[in-house]
Parts: structure tokens; C-alpha cells; sequence
């Protein structure tokens, strides 16, 4: 089974929520191997599922594909996809204004 | 015999006043403890086993450890105690496993991995009344797991509910636990949330007879295959209060508190355990040297002596590993996740795995409950308990594969090795860094030791070129794991991983434990310990090691193998431990 993952390069010029949404979409829903039409962002990770070990990888996985560094514990504490992609927006606006 | 080592003041040459009190404390508990032959002795072998056979920790085993004030290991020195090194307490412990690993873990490495959550996040009053407790010879009890979710324990459902005036009201039960019917101290893993997630859990530090004796309930003792004397029962609490005093670090911080805990204990318990295949090995040279048949002894039955050899060897990589992961905690205790994992997966597997070839040559004997080598089968029964209590060999391996892309992309070939003290078993630490534990990391300064060593070692020798031979296919294989670890899929990297991505995480553990014998080896050049100077040991356990692997490599050179069969035979006959300290023993 093999999901296609969106690409979203680092460099791409703006993130906004929504494609940060469709991004942490698409990759959870391969995590917990379900379509990502199933995945609701208001909904707790944990509720589908998602277990602690797959959080921290969900944390590397944003590091590799946003040039990120993060806490490991950065999807513990947002624990939805919506709480996640404003954390995300928040930490990338941050980036770009240090670039 | 302590008054000479033991100096409070602490002189300016602290780099051997820790090595000087660690040995003088090895010598004053292996003094205590006595020759264990001898049926009289509390803890020798005929009393232990009698304990076991009937089921019980042995009474006045934990009385002579009462008076060593053995608890006093598990406190760190500012609150009291004597511990300062986690190297060092794996040493003083390995002394109690030796003899009984029921003493071992149901006197001891229970109450440290209770404790160790309070002096990692406890507040000064809790630390002082732990170590308080403690000094006093009374035991913690580590309520962690419930029996429902097992290793995921982020769904366990005991419940802390915080009762709107500060405290908590106590429901559910947990299962299994170490002394719960005689802990004076319980530290409970508990749900403080209804969410889901791994912010829904907090540790409650509580005191038994605090509670109210009503609302709390000791659940029947588990009977076991293994440690059959150890406490294992469950506890009950209905609607019990506790004061909010009783929380450990913050609210919903348990899940985190917890895997931080775990480095340290993860690092330090399998490390204890040795000990029991010390004497397993001891035994079964006994046996073997004892033992004539088709007109020779067991020893010169080629087969026979290799094992026992290769049992060494076990020993040796076991605690390699096992020292740089707690030598780590104080000196990288950034990377330290990793390390504690694989050594909680890797050494207790290849300990069962010693012992399981041990007792083929121990033959019919293995089977026997008592007598000369009745020790034996009680340490095989008593062993696995290492690899299932306190997070499984799977579960390890779980908490290594997510982060494998990790080191694979920031780390490995690119990294700094790590300090050379990090391989220096008498040299000096720094204190146990409690809050600088990090759940995961993306450095890993043991494996670039490995391919910095690559560019360092000795090649004079036929035996130097050996150990430089296996460095470079250890260095090959890093290469090959980063190439795999950068392709595992996202699903791979889950508790649902393919079995695939276990694999990697046993390659890893391999390539660490390696990449410590090399380290082990290299800083033990021109040292005082003959034996640890030779390169024999290391090109023998990294062949060992590559074997393990499937790993294509040349025989050992000549000679190679003889320097280890005799260093089996002169610590036994001159009664030296079996490890990477060749310490005296009684017996
Ligand atoms: C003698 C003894 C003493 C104990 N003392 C205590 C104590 O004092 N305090 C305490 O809290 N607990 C204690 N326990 C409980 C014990 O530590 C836990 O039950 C244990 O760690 C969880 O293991 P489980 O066998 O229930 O595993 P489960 O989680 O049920 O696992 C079963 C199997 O599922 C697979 N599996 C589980 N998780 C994963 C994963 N993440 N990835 C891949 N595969 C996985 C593995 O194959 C595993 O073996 C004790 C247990 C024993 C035997």
C-alpha cells in the first residue's frame, strides 16, 4: 500500500494553514494507515491511534521536509492536526524573519 | 578496610576518589557477602536456593543488605546517599545479582527505578523525604504498568482526578508490581486527564500509611517462573485521597517523566543482571573442569571450552556497552535515549543467549533444582525477567526506529566522537545530569567514535590489523544502515512497523555495542589491567559481534582465542569477576 505524499519543498514561498493541513493530513494518514478523507483536524491524534513513537517521527518528518528543529514532544503537545499546523505556521513565520 | 578509601573531604585528586570508594564498596559488600559455597551463609548458594524453592525472598539475605545500607546506593550523595556514578551503581549491584537476582531486583533495582523518577523531577521536599525513607532501609515501589496495556502504558486508565481543591482522588488498580504489599513509598503512574495522548498522565509520589487503610487494597501475589520470591502483586484504590502535594513534576508531564526515568534505569538494570551470568558461567566452568569423560575433563572438549569462552565474550561486549550507556547518561545525556534502549534490548538477549549455550554444556545437570550446580537453573529461570520487566526487547526496539532517519540524515558521518572518558571505566564523572535528558536526539557521538577510530587504531600486529579489520566492516555497516534507515518508509517507523525496521534497530544495537569494545579497548592501551590492554578480547568480541551480523570475515588470528580461554580459567581459579573490572570476589 503506498499513499502518495504531497511534496512541499522548504523553500516553496508561503506555507499557509491550509497547506500545512493537507501536509500533516496526508502524512499521518499514512502513519495510521487510513485516506486521508478520514482524518478530521479537529480530532486528537491519539484518538485515531497515533501512538507516542509515531509522534516523535511525525516531529523528524516535519524536521526533513521544513528545515525545522523542534521539540520531540511538539505533536504531545499539539495534540490535533489544526493545533499543529498553526504551531508550524507560527515556528516557520519565525524562521523566515531569522533568515 | 573503608577508612583508608573513604575520605569525606573529598582531596584535589577526586579522579581516583571515585574508583578508590567504588572498589573499597565492591570489596565491602563482596566481604559482607561471604563464601557462597557455604551452606551456613545467608547468602550463599544452599540458602538462596531454599529461599526460591520455597518461594521467598530470602529474609536474611535482605538483612545483611539492611546492613550494608544498600539503599543508600540509590541516593544521590547531595540528598545523603552514595550515588554519584550510574557506572558505579551497576557495579556495586552486579555484586547482589551475582548471588540472587530475587535480591537483586526485589531488594534493589525495584526501589531505584521507583526512585529515580522523584530525583528526576521530585521537588525538595519529596527528595528529602524519599532519600529520608530510603536511608532508613525501606522500599519504593515502581506502580507502572497495568496489566490491560502493557508496554502502552499511554492508555493506561489508573486514575489520579484531580478533586478541585488541589489534591487527588485515587481509582483502578495496577498489576504486577514489585513489593506492592510492602513498599513504604509508591510511586503511581496515573491518568490525571480524560484526553487522549501522552499529556494525560502525571507520577504521584505517595506514602503507604498516609493513605486511608480503607480505600486501599494489596491484590493477591503473582506466582512466577523466574525470581519466585519477589512480591509481584497488584494494588486497588477506591476513591482514595491523596494531597497535590503528592505530584511528581507537573501535571500531564508523566508520559515524558517516565521516558526519561527509563534512560537511566534501562541504562543501569541489564548491566546489574550480568552478574547472574557471571556466576552462571563460574558454575559451569566448575562443572566443566570437574567433570571427566572418554578419559579427559569437559574443559578439553573443544566444543565446551569455546562456549565457555564465547560466554566470556558475551560478558565482556555485554558490559562494554553497558558502560559507555551509563557513562553517558552523565556525558552525553543528550543522546543517551538510543543508547539506553540498546542496551536494554541487546544485553539481556545475549545474556539469555550465553546462558542457553552454558547450560548445553552443563548437560543433565542444568535440569537439577539443588545441589552444586542447582544455582544454575535457578539464574536461567531468573534471567528473561530482564528482558520483560520495564519495557520489553520490542518495545526497545520501537523506541529506536523512529529515530534512526534521524541519526541517519544529522548524524552519522558527520558527528563528533565522543569524549575518550566516555571508554575509561576508573575515570571521574561529572553528577548525574537529572534534567538534561532529552527524548530523542539527532547525535550520536559512540557510533562516530567507531569511524573516527577507523582512522586511529594500531594496525602493527596480526591481531591489531584484526580488530582494524572489523572496525572498517563495523564502519561499512553504518554506512549500509544510514543508507536504510534514509528508505524506511513513514508506516516503518511506527509501532507497526514492518519487522524490517526491528531488524535495523538490532543492527544498531550490534554496531554500538562494537563501536564500545572498540572504545573499551583503545583507552585500556598501556593501562594497568594486561588483559584489557591486549587486543585479543576485542578482535574475539567483535568477531563475535560480526558473527552475529552474518557478517562475511576472516578467522581470528592465532593466538587470539587462547588468551581468552586462559583469562576464563585465571579468573576462575584466582576467584576474579568476570567482567570489564576483573574485581576479587569471595568465591
Ligand atoms: C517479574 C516481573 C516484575 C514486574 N514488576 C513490575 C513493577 O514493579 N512495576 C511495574 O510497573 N511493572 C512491573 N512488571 C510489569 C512489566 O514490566 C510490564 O508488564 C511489561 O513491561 C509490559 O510487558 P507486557 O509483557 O505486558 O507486554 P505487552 O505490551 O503486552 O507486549 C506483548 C508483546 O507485544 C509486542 N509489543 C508490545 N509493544 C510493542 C511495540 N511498541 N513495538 C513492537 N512490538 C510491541 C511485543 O512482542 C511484546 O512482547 C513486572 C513484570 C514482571 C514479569
Amino acid at each position: 500500500m503506498t499513499t502518495e505524499i504531497h511534496d512541499l519543498p522548504a523553500e516553496s514561498a508561503v506555507h499557509t494553514s491550509e497547506s500545512l493541513t493537507v501536509w500533516l493530513v496526508d502524512r499521518i494518514a499514512v502513519y495510521l494507515r487510513r485516506s486521508p478523507g478520514e482524518i478530521d483536524p479537529t480530532v486528537p491524534l491519539a484518538e485515531y491511534g497515533l501512538d507516542s513513537v509515531a509522534a516523535l517521527s511525525l516531529c523528524g518528518d516535519v524536521e526533513e521536509d521544513f528545515d525545522l528543529v523542534l521539540e520531540p514532544t511538539v505533536a504531545w503537545d499539539y495534540p490535533t492536526v489544526e493545533a499543529l499546523a498553526a504551531h508550524l505556521l507560527e515556528d516557520l513565520a519565525g524562521e523566515v524573519g531569522r533568515r | 578496610m573503608l577508612s583508608e578509601t573513604v575520605d569525606p573531604a573529598r582531596p584535589a585528586t577526586a579522579a581516583t576518589g571515585q574508583e578508590q570508594e567504588a572498589r573499597a564498596r565492591v570489596a565491602e559488600l563482596e566481604a559482607r557477602f561471604g563464601d557462597p559455597y557455604d551452606p551456613a551463609n545467608p547468602m550463599g548458594q544452599h540458602q538462596l536456593l531454599a529461599a526460591d524453592e520455597a518461594g521467598e525472598i530470602s529474609a536474611a539475605g535482605e538483612a545483611v543488605l539492611d546492613g550494608l545500607n544498600l539503599n543508600a546506593d540509590f541516593v544521590p550523595r547531595a540528598l545523603g546517599g552514595r550515588l554519584d556514578r550510574l557506572d558505579t551503581l551497576v557495579r556495586v549491584m552486579r555484586q547482589v545479582f551475582r548471588r540472587d537476582v530475587t535480591l537483586g531486583l526485589g531488594y534493589g533495582a525495584t526501589t531505584f527505578m521507583a526512585a529515580v523518577n522523584v530525583w528526576t523531577t521530585g521537588d525538595a521536599g519529596q527528595q528529602r523525604r524519599l532519600a529520608e525513607v530510603l536511608l532508613a532501609n525501606r522500599k519504593a515501589a515502581v506502580a507502572y504498568h497495568e496489566l490491560a496495556h502493557g508496554n502502552d502504558f499511554v492508555r493506561n486508565e489508573f486514575a489520579a482526578t484531580p478533586d478541585g481543591a488541589g489534591g487527588f482522588r485515587l481509582n483502578g488498580s495496577k498489576q504486577v508490581i514489585n513489593n506492592a504489599g510492602r513498599a513504604d513509598v509508591l510511586t503511581l503512574f496515573s491518568r490525571t486527564s480524560d484526553a487522549p495522548g501522552s499529556r494525560s498522565h502525571s507520577v504521584l509520589m505517595v506514602e503507604r500509611e498516609l493513605l486511608d487503610q480503607a480505600r486501599v487494597e494489596v491484590l493477591p501475589r503473582y506466582s512466577s517462573v523466574g525470581v519466585r520470591g519477589c512480591h509481584l502483586a497488584g494494588l486497588s484504590f477506591t476513591d482514595c485521597p491523596v494531597p497535590g502535594s503528592a505530584l511528581v513534576g507537573e501535571l500531564g508531564q508523566g508520559v515524558e517523566l517516565a521516558l526519561r526515568s527509563f534512560q537511566m534505569t534501562r541504562s543501569a538494570v541489564p548491566g546489574m543482571a550480568m552478574g547472574a551470568a557471571d556466576t552462571a558461567l563460574r558454575t559451569v566452568v566448575r562443572f566443566a573442569l570437574g567433570r571427566q569423560l572418554y578419559k579427559r575433563s569437559v574443559m578439553d572438549i573443544p566444543h565446551a571450552r569455546e562456549t565457555l569462552s564465547a560466554a566470556f565474550l558475551d560478558l565482556l561486549i555485554s558490559d562494554s556497552l553497558s558502560l559507555t550507556a551509563t557513562r553517558a547518561v552523565h556525558l552525553l545525556p543528550e543522546e543517551t535515549s538510543v543508547y539506553a534502549s540498546a542496551v536494554k534490548y541487546l544485553v539481556p538477549r545475549m545474556l539469555n543467549d550465553a546462558m542457553h549455550d552454558l547450560s548445553i554444556v552443563l548437560g543433565a545437570r542444568f535440569y537439577v533444582r539443588e545441589g552444586e550446580f542447582g544455582v544454575f537453573q535457578k539464574h536461567v529461570r531468573d534471567l528473561p525477567v530482564l528482558s520483560l520487566g520495564h519495557a520489553g526487547s520490542a518495545a526497545c526496539q520501537a523506541t529506536i526506529i523512529p529515530q534512526l532517519p534521524r541519526l541517519a540524515r544529522r548524524a552519522w558521518f558527520s558527528g563528533d566522537p565522543a569524549p575518550d572518558t566516555l571508554f575509561r571505566p576508573g575515570d571521574d564523572l561529572p553528577e548525574l545530569p537529572f534534567g538534561r535528558l532529552t527524548l530523542a536526539s539527532g547525535r550520536d557521538g559512540l557510533s562516530a567514535s567507531l569511524v573516527a577510530a577507523v582512522d586511529q587504531l594500531p594496525s602493527g600486529t596480526p591481531v591489531e590489523l584484526s580488530v582494524h579489520g572489523a572496525a572498517l566492516r563495523f564502519m561499512d555497516e553504518l554506512r549500509q544502515l544510514q543508507e536504510d534507515a534514509l528508505s524506511l518508509s513513514p508506516q516503518d517507523r511506527t509501532a507497526l512497523a514492518s519487522p524490517a525496521s526491528f531488524a535495523l534497530a538490532d543492527r544498531y544495537a550490534v554496531l554500538l555495542a562494537a563501536a564500545s569494545v572498540i572504545g573499551v579497548w583503545r583507552q585500556a592501551r598501556g593501562g594497568e589491567d594486561s588483559f584489557l590492554a591486549d587486543p585479543s578480547w576485542a578482535a574475539a568480541a567483535l568477531h563475535r559481534l560480526g558473527r552475529r551480523l552474518g557478517m562475511r570475515q576472516p578467522d581470528l588470528p592465532d593466538g587470539c582465542e587462547e588468551r581468552v580461554r586462559e583469562e576464563v580459567l585465571r579468573r576462575f581459579h584466582d576467584r576474579r569477576s568476570y567482567d570489564l573490572y576483573d574485581s576479587p570476589l569471595a568465591g
